[in-house]
């Protein structure tokens, strides 16, 4: 009988342990993820998702905002700034595109990278300024490689 | 008849390039800030802060996504944007101002730059000392002040206060291109 609950308590100990671990500590790490094998909640052509937020910025935050967002399209520039890697896709119109700020593990990929060239981007949409904003970058050089 | 088209023609394009060389823009601009706090200091980079700098009206604008701010842990993050910034309702901060006796040619001056500013849905006007730089066809601000939080109605849960600052420390950099319309 005692065995019994012994048994039970040290179940019982391990799964709250478990519970708390997966619940907990993800807040306590690091905020720097990287999003390679996570599947994005949406694709889109970067001309598409510029073009969403200029005809209704709070439609689009409440359909993007937050998400991990797969975007598709030409480069416009590759850039240093900030001590920063960003990779910047044209929108629609030359005053907009999108900013993606590249995750570190990707730095490599950025030195193939060439203006004009399309490449796929995946990103955590933060929101629209003058450009759409991507964070957390992983980007995808299977595409004319 | 084609002398007088060629120069309304011409008077068209000095006109679009003198606008064009009055307004500079940063895409690109970082905001970073800095609170003590005796747990744990927090800090946080904002690197895709726009800014727009008017020279002839001697007029600079600022906006930013507060969810963009990037910081070290996810809980900082999580407090940052939902329990004090609560960015949902308020997702971007703004400023807009005059740069006081600003002089476009000089290559290197401190100047004072009036203006509101806008955190959490509260307009707060702000004097701010800054240094500009011009290099070519180009402008660099930089600069730095501070914030306090309670002018901006940020509520801090009375069990954390001794972990939040009451003032947070700002820094700000913005480099400016020639920004084609």
């Amino acid at each position: 009988m005692n065995r019994n609950k012994t048994i039970i308590k040290t179940i019982l100990l391990l799964l709250i342990t478990v519970i708390v671990y997966y619940s907990v500590v993800p807040f306590f790490g690091d905020y720097d993820m990287n999003l390679e094998d996570l599947k994005p909640d949406a694709n889109l052509n970067s001309k598409d998702l510029v073009y969403s937020y200029s005809l209704n910025e709070l439609q689009s935050n409440s359909s993007f905002n937050g998400k991990i967002i797969e975007v598709t399209g030409k480069v416009k520039e590759v850039s240093s700034l900030n001590k920063r890697n960003t990779v910047i896709l044209f929108g629609k119109t030359k005053q907009s595109g999108i900013i993606c700020d590249i995750h570190p593990s990707q730095a490599d990929k950025l030195k193939s990278i060439k203006i004009n060239q399309e490449v796929t981007i995946k990103g955590i949409c933060k929101g629209f300024l003058k450009d759409v904003i991507l964070l957390n970058c992983y980007i995808d050089t299977k595409i004319d490689d | 008849m084609t002398k007088f088209l060629l120069l309304v023609l011409l008077s068209f394009f000095v006109v679009d390039v003198t606008s064009a060389q009055n307004n500079f823009i940063a895409r690109q601009g970082q905001i970073s800030f800095f609170s003590y706090a005796s747990v744990e200091n927090i800090e946080a980079q904002n690197n895709q802060v726009l800014s727009i700098l008017d020279i002839s009206n001697q007029k600079i604008a600022v906006s930013m996504l507060m969810r963009a701010f990037v910081f070290k842990k996810d809980l900082m993050y999580e407090h940052f944007n939902e329990s004090y910034i609560e960015s949902d309702i308020y997702p971007k901060a703004t400023f807009e101002g005059d740069i006081i006796d600003f002089d476009s040619n000089a290559t290197n001056q401190i100047k004072i730059i009036e203006g509101d500013l806008n955190i959490h849905g509260i307009t707060k006007k702000a004097a701010i000392k800054a240094t500009i730089t011009k290099n070519e066809n180009a402008y660099l601000i930089t600069g730095e002040f501070i914030v306090l939080v309670k002018d901006f109605d940020i509520k801090i849960p009375p069990v954390l206060t001794s972990n939040i600052a009451k003032s947070i420390t700002l820094k700000f950099t913005f480099q400016y291109q020639p920004y084609e319309e």
